[in-house]
């Protein structure tokens, strides 16, 4: 595949990639440019593969094959520089623990914090955290959650549960962004105010990748689509990709794609295999 | 070498009279009728132990609660006899035996977890039974039963000068590590996508953990046994869950719900000369239905209260 954008930097580039959970295929021969600095949208129907594919990024789950890399080097030494930045789905965090808004935040720091030294780590977070705390409050003034810091993070409504989240990654300063559905579960409100702080990142030179159903909201914002269910099903523009004519087109792929799936896990050879 | 261990082993009894002497100082404050107890050296040891116990079942409670691990606690913890048969029939010392099935276990549980389609609670109930077991046929044919009741109940009235050097050791380094490695463990407790995120090697970070609760229990089995001790992995965890949104307190309310419990008990089933296990067990308890009850957000009261004031 050609590079998108007329000649674009490429910020991930992933290559020949096939996932599975349990044996069952998720992402087959997924082959993918990221263009640097710009904001792409990742769409597809419930269980297309899309939070795979960050957990493939993120490096919580191994590919069976095919390599990954950031900027023309393997994807983790940039996770190990911090330079990726990940927000999970709301879900998949437990909020009833024991932690205020500010303390969730610093977390975003915590990678960067490994590159102090040790002595300095040990000292009482009280006098520690104040050299990582202007990115926090940052983050926390940038999705207007700043007055809340102290709260614990049970009391938060969903809207700002996920401004939050959002603030943890925003604190990380990192140069790209992974985000698995920001939008999703929140009051008008509050998307407009995460579209226009993503808006500033990219502005910022920073590239952004968000898995979305808001389809309204990617058209009017994003510069890249991907869309994808199992395989990648294409690429491009928000104007070509959002069509409503490709979206019925990636509908009818997943319709499809499960009579297939049953077809085969009737078949002899299948069940074979699964035993 | 030799003159290494020798230094080692006299500066373990230094620094364990020295503790020692500074918690009488603390007892000695209290009236005569309980500090009586407290006169003889064993049962001097016995309080040391348990002040230690409950500290660092304190703060690895924290962790077992908030990581839903409870059922992994109980797995470890009768999974080390064996381990502690097999040490004393090849004559190691009984926590390196625990130590190894300890962890084994614990691998083994992971193992089937993710290969086959057995889901986790069956995996740690199939794993530590089984190990459990093993250790019960060993053990009958090595040693009287009396020792078995031991080993399963404990008996920190017993507790040897070597056993409580061993608690202290075990301590220090929990205590070091949970210092050492706050951040990461505390990330992967809350968000362990996020830390792997972050560039973090959670498979290190989780097996770490596993470690560090197999020497917390290790370290606890003389006082309230293999059985008993995931209550103090769990209870003072759980009581402090409901007194407070602050890591940090929760830790310290744990630290204090364990080693009160750990305190009372053993005074406790001196006066009613009842078994000291089963004692600090059920003093932590009572901690945790007293939150249970007055904690002034999560307790029954404050609810019922808040119900009346709104209807």
């Amino acid at each position: 595949m050609a590079t998108t954008f007329g000649g674009a930097p490429v910020a991930i580039n992933i290559k020949g990639l096939y996932a599975a959970y349990q044996r069952q295929p998720v992402l087959e021969d997924i082959n993918l440019q990221f263009p640097a600095g710009k904001w792409t949208a990742i769409v597809g129907p419930n269980g297309a593969g899309k939070s795979t594919l960050f957990h493939v990024l993120t490096g919580s789950m191994k590919a069976l094959r095919g390599s990954v890399q950031a900027f023309n080097e393997p994807i983790a030494t940039h996770r190990k520089a911090g330079h990726i930045a990940y927000m999970a789905q709301r879900e998949a965090i437990e909020w009833d623990f024991p932690v205020s808004v500010w303390e969730t935040v610093m977390g975003g720091r915590y990678g960067h914090m490994r590159s102090d030294p040790l002595w300095r780590r040990l000292l009482p977070s009280r006098w520690y955290h104040s050299r990582h705390g202007e990115a926090v409050r940052e983050a926390l003034l940038a999705v207007d959650m700043l007055a809340l810091a102290e709260r614990p993070i049970g009391a938060l409504s969903g809207g700002q549960k996920k401004r939050v989240l959002l603030a943890r990654t925003l604190a990380q300063q990192a140069n790209i962004l992974l985000l698995d559905e920001p939008l999703a579960g929140v009051d008008p409100p509050s998307e407009r105010l995460i579209l226009g702080v993503l808006a500033r990142e990219r502005e910022a030179g920073r590239t952004v990748i968000m898995v979305t159903h808001d389809m309204p909201g990617a058209r009017r914002h994003v510069d890249h689509v991907v869309l994808i269910n199992r395989f990648i099903r294409g690429v491009g523009s928000p104007d070509e990709m959002l069509s409503d004519a490709k979206l019925a087109e990636l509908a009818v792929s997943s319709i499809e794609q499960s009579a297939n799936d049953v077809r085969v896990a009737e078949s002899p050879s299948f069940m074979a295999a699964q035993g | 070498m030799a003159e290494l261990m020798t230094a080692l082993s006299l500066f373990g009894d230094a620094l364990v009279s020295g503790l020692i002497a500074a918690l009488m100082l603390i007892v000695n404050l209290l009236p005569d009728g309980i500090s009586d107890a407290f006169q003889y050296a064993f049962m001097q040891r016995a309080l040391l132990t348990s002040v230690l116990v409950g500290a660092i079942c304190g703060i690895l409670s924290c962790y077992v609660v908030l990581k839903r691990w409870s059922l992994l606690g109980d797995a470890i913890s009768h999974a080390v006899l064996p381990g502690v048969a097999i040490a004393y029939l090849l004559g190691w010392p009984f926590f390196v035996g625990a130590f190894i099935t300890g962890a084994l276990t614990s691998v083994g549980i992971g193992a089937i977890e993710r290969h086959t389609r057995i889901k986790s609670d069956a995996a740690m109930g199939l794993m530590f039974t089984s190990a459990f077991a093993l250790g019960i046929v060993i053990i009958s044919k090595i040693a009287s039963s009396t020792h078995l009741m031991h080993i399963l109940f404990g008996n920190v009235l017993g507790v040897k000068q070597s056993a409580l050097l061993l608690t202290l050791v075990a301590s220090v380094i929990a205590l070091f590590v949970v210092w050492l490695a706050y951040r990461p463990l505390l990330l992967y407790a809350f968000d362990p996508l996020q830390a792997q995120a972050l560039g973090f090697n959670t498979s290190v970070i989780h097996y770490g953990l596993i470690l560090l609760l197999t020497l917390t229990i290790v370290a606890s089995l003389e006082t309230v046994g293999i059985i008993l001790v995931v209550a103090m992995l769990i209870t003072p965890g759980a009581t402090a869950h409901l007194l407070t949104d602050r890591f940090k307190t929760m830790m310290l309310i744990s630290v204090g719900v364990g080693v009160s419990s750990a305190v009372i008990g053993l005074w406790l089933s001196v006066v009613l000369d009842v078994a000291s296990g089963g004692t600090i067990v059920l003093v932590a308890t009572s901690w945790f239905f007293m939150a249970l009850l007055f904690s002034p957000k999560q307790g029954v009261l404050a609810r019922f209260w808040r119900h009346r004031q709104v209807g």
